[in-house]
């Protein structure tokens, strides 16, 4: 494996998160994904798409979000992405989860939540 | 615009995808990439950065590729995941053990050799004996319902105590049974298989017949295989339809199998018989062991047997059937008997000069179909006990054996199991694992073992002499099952113990690196040692068993039949039976007689009707002088024996009182009788026999008592004395006769010069198997050499594996003592007692071994006292030899691995790990 800097360890273990959030409300192509992530993070989280695809076929395998491919009149077929009950289930604990994680390092380093 | 599934592609052909899961990467890919490069552009980015962008997003493959990789790689060398907390599918988890075990047994091809060779030699004697007692015993007739069959037989009606055993019934007396009943829905007669003459091409050969009623076969239940079995008629008029069906495997093997075979005529005691059908496979009549060629219409026999059946259809007092009823629904046994029983005594009121005394006994078939004779199929069921028992425990040697050797095994293996355990694994799980490698190693054998049940089949029938007429071996589903059975129980148990052990392997001890090297725990050592300690004593115990079985038969050929067999031959011929009229045939005893007589080193020749050791006792004997006493007193029951006057100096009898038959007693001279001393002791018990007057069963007149002979053997080696009496053939004509030859030197010498003079006097005559005096003895002791042979087969077999198993243990002690020896050597130890050390430890196992199995001894001995003779069940030669050859043999399997760890180098020692 090569070498991997700081930042990349936390959104590795942040990623999924991130994902199952973005498919909450609506079914979502790979591109409107890593679109909306860069988007909302200010351009600080950025995924390349030899990261954010085999993480989508690993939730996918996982049962937590389901791919399929969509046609639409006068344009090319995508793959949507939608969110599965199990997928909503498991988005709600890891969002509990992260905001107790949160919670724990602001309390420890002093950088309190707003 | 460029080509992105073109660079996609090109950057994903390092992951092998291939197919459908390749096409949709790329085209996912693509087009992320398609609408990156076009926001990059809208952005303002010129199309050569906007393109260098885009593509630099697929420049870290590395994700992609672990990602592509769908099942792990250890999956495809570890069948049994470390961590299978999880519960998994049933059958998956048993075809993953199963594909593990056979990969573990490749890798330790010899000690799946070992195994599957230890427990195929036990699974197989098993199997033998299993088919034999599933032959013999447990479904002997194949035959519609043998539920619903019984045997009927006459019975003396007074006698309760001795000897009660059923008695044959006289053809007249089956007639009135099969008509006044009210039980039976058909009740047949057959006749046990008697000799008869074939004559093909010039050539006499010898074959056995059975009378039978004509609704014989239709009482049974049977179907014809091929042609149809005997009509109605063809059993009403007397001498009326030569007509016969014939055995299946003598179809088979005497005529192969001829598609003619329907139809075909044999000249059968010098009668043309036509060959209507053949019999269903296996079907040899109602007796288990032993059947005729042909069966014959009863309406034949006075035609067939001319002089001993003379009058057989009418005369009440000649017995020569046997019956077999079918039960009426709803009719049961006991019931049957009692309406027998009333038919029996009307026929005694209304015929008092044959069946006075006289009742009917009702039997399940089945104690009839063991013993043809003899009402007691108890010491066949016995020995099928014994026999099971004997091969069970060689079994249970055989799996202690493995089980041995899988501890050793599983002390190596405790690092494997440690491991399993540590990253997750149940213990269930892993026991499960253990136990389906045993099972399949059970199985494994199970199929050789089945293969060498079926090699010893074929060794213990093969010795059959005529396989056409005795029994065939049956591998049928019982058998199968069997195998399986006991191939399935087998792997269970050798393999829980060790398996139970091992699954309890300690995670931290044993993953520590010393663990490796300390070998089997306390525990494992003591469980081998009682599991070899067991060992021993069976095999001590079957050993004492093959042992006090062979100083019994040791002892029974020392005993004195009562005639000489050192210097004896005897010759049947029948040459009535090859057509030859009286005077015919008494000029062929005339001729043959002096012909043979004059062969060097014939001391002198004897014509008799009996067998050494073949004689059958005759009802029915009156002695004058008893008439004050009850009607059925006075029928005797004897031996008859007719015989030419030099028989008592050819056999070797002595006349201890009176005289010798001599040529006085000619045809129509006064007729004489000869008795043996039990005869007269128990009828004229003041010991003036002589003079006395008897009349034989079937003749007129009264004979007179001649002489005394001394009592001998007629009927069994070692039998208890009977009666017996001996008429002058001048007196007493017969169309078969026994050639006894006594010889100067050894009988076997002269064998074939007989045969050539009894050839050259009428090559028409059949002489039937000619014997010498010592293999009559051999007969006579056929059975007991039999089981000698199996249990001296078995214990040394259960000798060899104990040995082994030994030796297995003692030489995998020393290796893991090795670092010990060593040690002590190198502190001044001395070989020799070093050796003494390891010896020590062996033998005092099998000395603990052998006394358990001598305790066990004592008491299986005193089951099997009844059957000994001459020796006493805690006979000390017996125990001693068999302790003597128990110890030699465990000693020297102790000794090779002590003699080894005696030159044990203790620097190389010590440099061991």
């Amino acid at each position: 494996m090569p070498p991997t800097s700081p930042d990349q360890e936390w959104k590795k273990g942040s990623a999924e998160l991130l994902v199952l959030c973005l498919l909450e409300d609506q079914p979502r192509h790979g591109y409107d994904i890593s679109r909306l992530i860069e988007l909302r993070s200010g351009g600080v989280l950025r995924f390349h798409v030899t990261t954010l695809y085999p993480l989508l076929y690993r939730l996918e395998e996982r049962g937590w979000i389901e791919g399929r491919w969509v046609e639409k009149a006068e344009q090319r077929r995508r793959r949507y992405y939608s969110l599965t009950p199990e997928g909503g289930d498991v988005l709600q604990a890891q969002r509990k989860s992260w905001k107790e994680f949160v919670a724990a390092i602001g309390r420890i380093t002093g950088v309190e939540h707003a | 615009m460029p080509d992105w599934k073109g660079i996609v592609r090109e950057r994903a052909a390092c992951l092998h995808l291939g197919g459908a899961a390749e096409a949709d990467l790329i085209e996912e890919l693509a087009e992320h990439l398609e609408d990156r490069h076009r926001a990059l552009r809208c952005g303002g980015a010129s199309e050569e950065e906007a393109l260098r962008m885009a593509v630099s997003e697929l420049d870290d493959t590395y994700p992609l590729r672990a990602k592509s990789k769908r099942t792990p790689p250890m999956a495809k060398y570890d069948a049994v995941p470390a961590g299978d907390a999880l519960r998994g599918n049933f059958l998956e988890d048993t075809w993953r053990d199963l594909r593990y075990a056979v990969r573990a047994m490749r890798k330790s091809p010899m000690f799946v050799l070992f195994v599957v060779l230890t427990l195929a030699l036990g699974i197989g004697a098993n199997t033998t004996v299993f088919t034999v007692i599933n032959t013999l015993i447990l479904n002997p007739l194949p035959v519609r319902d043998p539920a619903g069959l019984v045997s009927v037989a006459a019975a003396e009606a007074k006698d309760t105590s001795k000897s009660n055993g059923p008695l044959s019934i006289s053809h007249a007396d089956l007639k009135d049974y099969q008509a006044r009943n009210g039980v039976f829905g058909s009740l047949a007669g057959y006749t046990s298989p008697r000799p008869l003459t074939l004559q093909e091409h010039g050539a006499s050969e010898q074959i056995f017949g059975e009378l039978v009623t004509g609704n014989y076969f239709a009482t049974l239940g049977l179907s014809p295989v091929k042609g149809r079995f005997f009509l109605p008629e063809e059993d009403s008029t007397p001498g009326g339809h030569a007509v016969a069906v014939m055995n299946y495997a003598t179809w088979l093997s005497r005529f192969g199998g001829a598609n003619d075979i329907v139809g075909r005529t044999l000249r059968v005691n010098n009668l043309l018989f036509t060959v209507v059908g053949v019999a269903p496979p296996n079907f040899i009549g109602l007796n288990a062991i032993f059947g005729p060629d042909l069966w014959i219409p009863a309406a034949m026999s006075e035609k067939l047997f001319p002089t001993y059946m003379q009058n057989a259809l009418n005369d009440r007092g000649k017995a020569f059937f046997q019956a077999a009823g079918r039960l009426n629904p709803g009719v049961t046994r006991a019931q049957a008997e009692a309406n027998m029983a009333t038919v029996a005594s009307d026929l005694a009121r209304e015929y008092p000069d044959a069946d006075a005394g006289r009742t009917a006994t009702v039997r399940p078939i089945r104690d009839v179909v063991l013993t043809s004779t003899r009402g007691d199929s108890s010491s066949i069921l016995f020995g099928g006990t014994i026999l099971l028992v004997v091969v069970g425990v060689v079994l249970l040697i055989a799996c202690s054996n493995v089980a041995n050797l899988l501890l050793a095994r599983s002390a190596a293996r405790q690092q494997e199991m440690a491991v399993r355990l540590a990253m997750g694994a149940s213990r269930g799980r892993l026991l499960r694992q253990l136990l389906t490698e045993s099972v399949l190693l059970g199985l494994l054998s199970g199929v050789f073992g089945l293969l060498t049940g079926y090699a010893g089949l074929q060794l213990l029938f093969g010795m059959l002499p005529n396989a056409a007429n005795f029994v065939t071996p049956r591998l049928d589903g019982s058998v199968f099952v069997f195998a399986l059975v006991i191939s399935l129980a087998t792997g269970f148990l050798f393999g829980s113990i060790p398996a139970f052990h091992a699954s309890r392997a300690s995670t931290a001890e044993s993953l520590k690196e010393e663990a490796r090297t300390t070998g089997r725990s306390r525990r494992k050592i003591t469980l081998a040692n009682a599991l070899l300690a067991g060992q021993v004593a069976f095999s001590f115990l079957l050993l004492v068993t093959a042992a006090l079985f062979l100083r019994s038969i040791q002892y029974a050929y020392e005993i004195d039949p009562g005639f000489q067999t050192e210097h004896l031959a005897v010759f049947p011929t029948n040459p009535g039976q090859a057509g030859y009229g009286r005077a015919q045939t008494k000029a062929f005893y005339k001729t043959v007689r002096e012909r043979v007589a004059s062969i060097p080193g014939v001391d002198s020749v004897a014509w008799v009707t009996n067998m050494p050791l073949w004689a059958r006792a005759l009802n029915g004997l009156h002695v004058e002088g008893r008439e004050q006493r009850s009607r059925e007193d006075n029928k005797i029951t004897a031996i008859v024996n007719t015989i030419d006057p030099g028989y008592f100096a050819t056999a070797g009898v002595p006349i201890h009182h009176g005289r010798a038959f001599g040529s006085i007693d000619h045809e129509t001279a006064t007729p004489v009788a000869i008795v043996n001393e039990r005869m007269a002791h128990d009828y004229w018990p003041g010991g003036d026999a002589l003079g006395k007057r008897i009349q034989l069963p079937g003749e007129k007149g009264m004979r007179q008592i001649v002489g005394i002979a001394r009592t001998a053997n007629y009927s069994a080696w070692g039998e208890p004395p009977q009666p017996c009496v001996y008429v002058p053939m001048e007196q007493n004509y017969s169309d078969s006769m026994v050639l006894y030859v006594r010889t100067k030197g050894d009988p076997r010498q002269i064998l074939i010069p007989v045969r050539r003079e009894i050839g050259a006097a009428a090559p028409q005559v059949l002489i039937g198997t000619t014997r010498t005096g010592p293999e009559v003895i051999d007969g006579g002791l056929f059975q007991a050499r039999m089981g000698v042979a199996l249990l001296s087969v078995f214990g040394l077999l259960a000798l060899g594996l104990a040995s082994i198993g030994l030796y297995g243990i003692m030489a995998y002690s020393v290796s893991q003592r090795t670092r010990e020896i060593g040690l002590r050597m190198a502190l001044g130890a001395a070989q020799a007692s070093v050796l003494r050390l390891i010896l020590k430890q062996g033998m005092s196992l099998v000395l603990t071994g052998v006394l358990i199995g001598f305790a066990a001894a004592i008491l299986v001995g005193r089951l099997l006292s009844r059957m000994l003779y001459g020796v006493s069940a805690s006979d000390p030669a017996s125990m001693a030899g068999a302790a003597l050859v128990l110890l030699a043999v465990a000693f020297l399997a102790c000794y090779l691995p002590a003699y080894r760890a005696s030159r044990v180098d203790p620097l190389t020692a010590l440099r061991e790990r």
